[in-house]
């Protein structure tokens, strides 16, 4: 239990530290999305319960901070209600994205890293991507321009170069609270893991 | 997948449903909770831009520092005199504009406003500032910026999100659009930023000219004031080009306000004492109106 009150307080710390993160004009105005990569990386280390609680927890918070009501035209005419991206549409995406990353789970378990590092990036630029999406439907016409695709690749590549970081830290951190990430072997595989030793 | 896991996930969608339904005043009774709580660290980022921002300037001499501030104190003397008899214009403007009973709105009401966050959506082009609705800020409320001798418009208030902070929607952003007119020509239409603004300084389309438009590149673009929302007679930005189609016409416009330099702003604040003239005045005259029409 502990482990997951540090888990809480860095998920807390990383909304701390993303208003400090500049948006790069040069980079088509991508940024390093810290909570969506800490997320990420926390979803690959946790069963699916608790993957789903903190889902729900960080997508309230990312919404409460950065939701904007900006309505579609179909509003005004009393068709739809919500905002172009409702709040609580982050929650549904990090519950997504973290239901595909939970899928590289057993891969980093066994202390192989590559593919978790890449869905970290991969599953932070389709967040980004599903919301261009949702945004494009309400407002008809879609547009791809090479802006948007340099744009979803910079931030890929801006949570990729963090996230080892981020697993050799929750890895850290679970030795220190004796949790248990890393096995040898899948041997228990219908059980449940994460019990303390 | 474990009959436990299928039960967090019915109860992690029914929990998401709920909170998708929250009503709008839920909403931002949520955000404003969310912005007292990070207020210390929205507030110690825009110091910290603040202060790089001054590290990446070129570092001058004290002789040249001294040179910059008394021309800066002699600059600062002139704009407040200024201040001063803009003020007064303004008040005795007011004044004569009530005097007339215009029915159109009265000159406007500033309040200025510092930037505290750039751009802190993903998808959207705004902008946080310090001033709420203690300030008396509203949504929908104009936002401009000196451009030369015009009010640049910057955008919009799209949320307001404490007691001292708001949302700013740029101008450089779909969502925010403006009726705007060629100047010295009868052409109107609607102008507007681009999706995602990708682009570190994106044009802005003007949407709707007539089919034959057709004005020299580098003619000013204000907004026309048809909609109300906006004030006519802002500065939007210069024409660059004009493409025809078989309907209308539609124009790129480069903006007239750098907003990657924007530091302060001000606020068009909405006239509420010639609103509830208005008001009172209009029941008035339906009073005055009745008995004619009874007599008829």
């Amino acid at each position: 239990m502990k482990f997951f009150g540090v888990l809480i307080s860095l998920i807390a710390l990383s909304f701390i530290l993303q208003e400090f993160v500049p948006v790069f004009y040069w980079a088509y105005g991508s940024r390093l999305l810290l909570v969506h990569a800490v997320f990420f990386a926390i979803a690959v280390a946790v069963p699916f319960p608790a993957m789903l609680g903190l889902a729900l927890l960080t997508g309230f918070i990312w919404d409460a901070r950065y939701h904007l009501p900006i309505y579609p035209p179909e509003a005004m005419q009393g068709i739809f209600t919500q905002a172009e991206l409702p709040f609580g549409f982050t929650i549904l995406i990090f519950g997504l994205m973290g239901l595909m990353i939970q899928g590289v789970r057993p891969l980093f378990r066994l202390g192989r890293w590559e593919l978790p590092v890449f869905m970290i990036g991969l599953c932070t630029t389709l967040s980004l991507l599903i919301e261009y999406l949702v945004i494009s439907f309400h407002r008809g016409g879609l547009e791809i321009p090479a802006e948007l695709c340099w744009k979803l690749l910079m931030t890929a590549m801006f949570s990729s170069l963090i996230s080892p970081f981020l697993l050799l830290l929750l890895n850290r951190l679970a030795d220190r609270f004796r949790y248990r990430i890393r096995m040898k072997g899948l041997k228990r595989r219908y059980t449940y893991d994460g019990d303390a030793i | 997948m474990s009959r436990l896991n299928i039960v967090f996930l019915i109860a992690f969608a029914g929990l998401l449903i709920w909170i998708t339904l929250f009503q709008p005043e839920a909403v931002a009774t949520i955000q404003r909770g969310a912005m007292v709580a990070f207020r210390p660290f929205i507030r110690a980022s825009s110091e910290v831009e603040g202060a790089l921002g001054a590290l990446g300037s070129e570092a001058l001499s004290p002789a040249q520092m001294r040179r910059k501030l008394a021309a800066t104190e002699s600059a600062r003397d002139r704009l407040q005199l200024e201040v001063i008899q803009l003020d007064e214009l303004v008040k005795e403007n007011n004044q004569l504009r009530r005097a007339l009973s215009y029915k159109e709105k009265s000159p406007f009401e500033l309040i200025a406003a510092r930037v505290i966050t750039r751009k802190p959506s993903n998808w959207y082009s705004t902008l946080v500032i310090n001033k709420g609705r203690l300030d008396g800020v509203a949504v929908d409320s104009p936002v401009i910026v000196p451009v030369g001798d015009d009010a640049g418009l910057v955008g919009k208030i799209t949320e307001v999100l404490g007691d001292h902070a708001a949302v700013v929607l740029l101008l450089t952003d779909e969502m925010c659009q403006v009726s705007a007119k060629l100047v010295k020509s009868q052409e109107q239409g609607i102008i507007n930023g681009q999706r995602g603004a990708l682009q570190r300084l994106p044009n802005l389309r003007l949407r709707y000219l007539s089919k034959e438009a057709n004005a020299p590149a580098g003619t000013k673009v204000m907004s026309s004031g048809t909609g109300e929302l906006f004030p006519a007679n802002l500065y939007l930005g210069e024409l660059i080009s004009i493409d025809s189609g078989i309907i209308d016409s539609e124009a790129k416009v480069r903006p007239g306000v750098d907003f990657d330099a924007l530091v302060d702003v001000f606020i068009i604040l909405p006239d509420l004492a010639a609103d509830e003239e208005l008001e009172t005045a209009e029941p008035e005259a339906e009073a005055i109106e009745a008995p004619a029409e009874t007599k008829l």
